[in-house]
């Protein structure tokens, strides 16, 4: 464990009194890994630290939770878009008489300059305090408002909008009664929020100016050498003694064929020698503590046993080295030494000693290598090194294994010695390889006079990995070609099932092959024999444009190996997909990005890809990294739990939850959420049992007083639905924008993540008689931006259950769906289906017309019912798992 | 408790072989194809999923079971247990190949479909012991509840045996 110094406290959250914690915050533990690391804290802008001082003359920052709130309501018109249905003249009028509102002034457009120039007057005029605008889906134009409210000297987290837009006029076009009631209630509900609003101090922190970029490879060497070349310090890491990757052991590279190492050999030296670089071979990452701007690095090299500056790669030591061990980077086709270079263009130009074969470095066991080496370079009393240094951000280039012939039993790689993988021909037909050069097969030596090339191997495949791996169909044209420079009578088929030649110059590749003679049968190999005799080889396929089996006899056969993930091997918390690739922020919009702020993905870590795309991509991230470095410091999200340390249990269940390490346990057991590294999720808070974690500006109070303005009238009749910020807020706002008409009857209230929708939230909406109520998050299992915030929420679906089934809930009024961002469609369906539900609901009600009465006393026991304990709960729950099953049963049929 | 399709059964049936890229890893590995060129299983995907019909033309009767398409598809497609469906639809229209009745009545009455065999000499041979021989009562038990009987019946009455 690191020693956490003194710890540099400073204070944090002057204006936060709203609950008395004193925010001391503590800045350690990252990465759920249990190391404490001291660190600079959190700074905060010049007019939080001085809040009566009037520097700035106009500029007023308001968040005194004690002031008279005085509430600012700007209905818009949106042109005809809101104005065509929604009576906007009704809808202000209704406003005025809101509690707290103190203005109210209707607008064509206010998100144009006029508009918002008629907020900012309001707000000096009037001393309004907070703001509400009541038109477009915050998505739109939050960030707008928020920006001209802050112009006029209010904090942007004091601004809140009401979506009658997309959630109104856009949706309920043919009833504009229903929809100006609808309108009312939004608006009702974010005024009821506004009042409890609290501004928050934009933060940032200090970001320190380095890099750290793990793998060497073609990307980690790109990556680094952009961000060296523009004046950051850049740490490299690579586990194995050489830098280069895949890409150095290959012989040409398509599409021009061009000699790999020739190409990547002078990259490398530029690395060596960049002063900007610190490069560590045989080096792996330990820990790595902090956050954005802060990182702390701990790095394990292992002994490489040489001096990489006395040896001259002379090559003395290993003509006397007597253990022979088998080739890495010939693919096991040749032997090497116990001490040896990866290849004669390494970097470092070093040898090195493989310990686990080496004899022994001393005079008894051997020692051969030290008594030879003039240079005295041999270094035997080497040891493990552990390295410490501190970086701003990090990028993560780790490449992909390929894919491993053995998982393929049937194309009989490594029962057959003439079926090779074409990384093992690579090596045969490169000058440097173990043959200089000749292509032979294993067996006997002989030039092949037929090969067959097999695609997709290890790749679109279930039972493997079902993604295609994006670079093996150009890397099979670019073999055959190969072999028809080398030898153009040879006979080659390429056996493809979809050849993906899709990249620049890649079709010019597929011509030429075709024009020298190669081969192509559109068809996937089911298996390979061999003939004991000759040992060529018998491959089964079918010709699927010609609806026949052949049956082809190859003297070679080539694997079209595709790429391994390698991904999640790291002690870092970034999401991988099933197949241990690392995921983006965004597919399209943040591709090198992470959830993680300040590390960045490329090259084969993040997916399959030639090496076009993987230096691409390397410049891409080295330069998003960059905006993080040149700024010099970094915003951070200003919203972020805080742990009400008087009702907290210590239960510890938040730090499961909270998929950024964000809160750590000090030596008094006591638990605290770091600002810097919490993206306010909250799902935290959705699980904890004591209520005792508090999400600023989605607070528990606010969404209940959203939910009883919601149900404040016919709760029979409305649909509560919760929707989270990324995916189902947005598809919600998508059935807008596409114009998909839906009932008037849901009342949607927005949360960061689905994470925060609490077991409460639901129950709170059935006991006051809601109709419905919906959960919405992104799509399990992946798609959640907070990481893991879908599932915690999914796993309160089945208690939500329990607890209606107690109390004589119809199991159809509770609905839990997974809508994303392009799912408008979806999202009409929901909404029409679940009034459906509700419509039928409200019949059984006026059908016993006795019940309403009769159910209010039952509906008082559940907060009760509510409150045990969490161990009540738990002994309660195998025994109630039964009936529930039986219940989701019952609805199914 | 009769074995007949229902329209939404056969679509699951189509549904379940929908992901099918037509790679004809199917057809390379099939023991039946490499005798039998005009049973290809690759092309008979290809004509469910397009025509969105299961249309039984006999071909289905020359399947194996050996299971080697499934083992090897890579889109995880059945293809076995989408004939083992053919089969069952060719039999309730009547178009089971002539010996069938006559095997499930040998299995309904003693369990077995052949009564005399060497398997129990080889075994003997090798020093294994005789295999347990089932009984008609267990044997008729799993026709019943996998819906063979029904089948079997259906396909009686639509009079095969009388063309």
């Amino acid at each position: 464990m690191t020693v956490s110094r003194a710890p540099s406290s400073i204070l944090f959250g002057i204006v936060n009194l709203y609950y008395s914690i004193v925010q001391f915050c503590q800045v350690q533990l990252v990465f759920g890994r249990g190391l404490a690391s001291e660190s600079e804290c959190v700074s905060m802008t010049k007019s939080e630290s001085n809040p009566e001082s009037e520097v700035e003359s106009t500029k007023r920052e308001i968040h005194h939770a004690g002031e008279e709130v005085r509430i600012g309501v700007f209905p818009c018109r949106c042109g005809k878009n809101i104005g065509a249905v929604v009576d906007i003249d009704e809808v202000a009028e209704f406003s005025r008489d809101l509690p707290g509102v103190v203005f109210v002034q209707d607008n064509r457009y206010t998100c144009a300059d006029p508009g918002q120039k008629e907020i900012q007057v309001a707000i000096n005029e009037h001393s309004l305090n907070r703001v509400v605008v009541a038109s477009c889906s915050p998505t739109m134009h939050e960030a707008t408002f928020r920006k001209a409210v802050k112009a006029a000297g209010l904090n942007p987290y004091l601004c809140i909008m009401a979506n009658i837009r997309e959630h109104v006029s856009w949706v309920h076009q043919s009833e504009p009664e229903l929809a100006t009631l609808k309108a009312k209630e939004l608006i009702a509900m974010a005024v009821s929020k506004a009042a409890t609003l609290e501004a928050q101090p934009e933060q940032d922190v200090n970001v320190t100016q380095a890099a750290m970029v793990v793998g060497a490879g073609v990307a980690g060497m790109q990556a680094a050498y952009d961000l060296a070349e523009m004046g950051y310090l850049v740490y490299l890491i690579e586990k194995q003694p050489t830098i280069g990757g895949n890409m150095a052991i290959l012989d040409k590279v398509f599409p021009q064929n061009d000699c790999s190492i020739c190409i990547l050999g002078p990259k490398m030296v530029d690395i060596y020698q960049h002063p900007n670089i610190r490069l560590y071979t045989m080096a792996e990452l330990e820990s790595v503590d902090g956050y954005v701007g802060n990182f702390h690095v701990k790095v394990k090299q292992r002994p490489r046993f040489v001096d990489t500056d006395k040896c001259t790669a002379c090559n003395d030591c290993v003509e006397v080295c007597p253990i022979d061990v088998p080739d890495r980077t010939d693919q096991n086709l040749s032997w090497r030494k116990a001490i040896s270079i990866p290849f004669p263009q390494a970097v470092p130009s070093a040898y090195y000693i493989d310990v686990d074969t080496c004899l022994g470095m001393d005079l008894i066991r051997c020692g051969k290598c030290i008594d030879k080496c003039e240079q005295e370079a041999i270094k035997p009393e080497d040891t493990e090194q552990v390295i410490e240094f501190d970086i701003g951000v990090i990028i993560l280039a780790t490449g992909f294994n390929p894919a491993d012939p053995r998982k393929t039993p049937r194309l009989g790689w490594g029962r057959y010695p003439n079926v090779i993988t074409t990384l093992e021909f690579e090596r045969l037909i490169n000058a440097a390889g173990p043959t200089e050069g000749q292509l032979v097969r294993p067996s006997d030596y002989q030039e092949p006079k037929s090969v067959s090339v097999v695609q997709c191997v290890g790749s679109r495949d279930i039972s493997t990995r079902s993604g295609c791996s994006n670079y093996c169909c150009a890397e099979s044209v670019k073999c055959a070609l190969l072999v028809k420079e080398h030898y153009p009578d040879t006979d080659i088929t390429i056996f493809y099932q979809d050849l993906r030649m899709h990249g620049k110059y890649f079709e010019d590749v597929y011509r030429k092959a075709r024009e020298q003679g190669v081969k192509f049968v559109r068809g996937r190999v089911g298996e390979i024999q061999q003939f004991p005799d000759t040992q060529n080889l018998r491959l089964s396929v079918e010709d699927t444009t010609h609806n026949e089996l052949i049956m082809q006899e190859a003297e070679l056969v080539l694997l079209s190996m595709g790429a391994e993930g390698t991904a999640g091997e790291l002690p870092i918390p970034i999401s991988t997909t099933e197949d241990s690739f690392y995921i983006e922020s965004h597919p399209k919009l943040a591709p090198v990005d992470t959830s993680t702020a300040g590390i960045f993905i490329c090259g084969g870590a993040e997916s399959p890809k030639d090496i076009r795309d993987s230096v691409i991509q390397a410049s891409a991230a080295a330069g998003r990294a960059s905006v993080i470095l040149q700024k010099g410091r970094y915003p951070i999200e200003a919203l972020s739990a805080k742990i009400m340390q008087d009702l907290c249990s210590r239960c510890g269940s938040c730090v499961e939850r909270c998929p950024y390490g964000a809160i750590s346990q000090d030596g008094t057991g006591k638990f605290t959420v770091v600002s810097a590294l919490c993206r306010a999720c909250g799902t935290c808070a959705g699980d904890c049992p004591k209520g005792a974690i508090y999400m600023p500006n989605f607070t528990d109070e606010q969404i209940f007083s959203q939910i009883d303005i919601a149900l404040g009238d016919n709760p029979e009749e409305k649909i509560v639905a919760f929707a989270c910020a990324f995916c189902s807020y947005r598809g919600s706002d998508l059935a807008g924008v596409s114009r998909m008409q839906y009932p008037t009857n849901a009342r949607i209230i927005r949360a960061m993540c689905s994470g925060r929708f609490a077991t409460k939230f639901a129950q709170k909406a059935f006991e006051q008689d809601a109709g419905a109520v919906l959960y919405s998050g992104c799509h399990l299992p992946a798609d959640c931006h907070f990481q893991t915030g879908n599932h915690f929420m999914a796993k309160r679906e089945p208690r939500i259950r329990k607890w209606m089934e107690r109390h004589g809930i119809a199991d159809d009024r509770f609905r839990v769906e997974w809508v994303s961002a392009g799912e408008g469609k979806k999202w009409q369906g929901i909404m029409t289906e679940m009034s459906k539900v509700v419509e039928r609901h409200k019949e059984e009600l006026a059908s016993r017309k006795v019940a309403p009465p009769k159910k209010k006393p039952a509906k008082k026991k559940a907060p009760a019912a509510k409150k045990t304990t969490p161990k009540k709960k738990a002994a309660t729950k195998t025994r109630k798992k039964a009936p529930q099953k039986a219940a989701v049963k019952k609805t199914r049929s | 408790m009769t074995d007949t399709k229902t329209p939404e059964e056969i679509e699951s049936i189509i549904e379940s072989i929908r992901p099918c890229f037509q790679c004809g890893i199917c057809a390379s590995s099939c023991p039946v194809f490499r005798v039998a060129p005009e049973i290809n299983p690759r092309h008979a995907i290809d004509e469910i999923v397009k025509t969105g019909v299961i249309e039984p033309d006999g071909t289905e009767w020359s399947c194996a079971y050996c299971l080697m398409c499934e083992q090897r598809c890579p889109m995880g497609v059945s293809l076995a247990h989408l004939l083992v469906a053919v089969k069952n639809i060719s039999t309730e229209k009547g178009n089971a190949p002539e010996g069938l009745p006559e095997i499930i009545h040998s299995i309904l009455s003693t369990g077995v479909i052949a009564q005399d065999s060497d398997l129990d000499k080889m075994r003997e041979k090798y020093d294994l012991p005789p295999l347990k021989r089932p009984t008609a009562k267990e044997v008729r038990k799993v026709l019943e509840l996998t819906g063979a009987t029904d089948l079997l019946e259906l396909y009686q009455s639509k009079g095969v045996g009388s063309d």
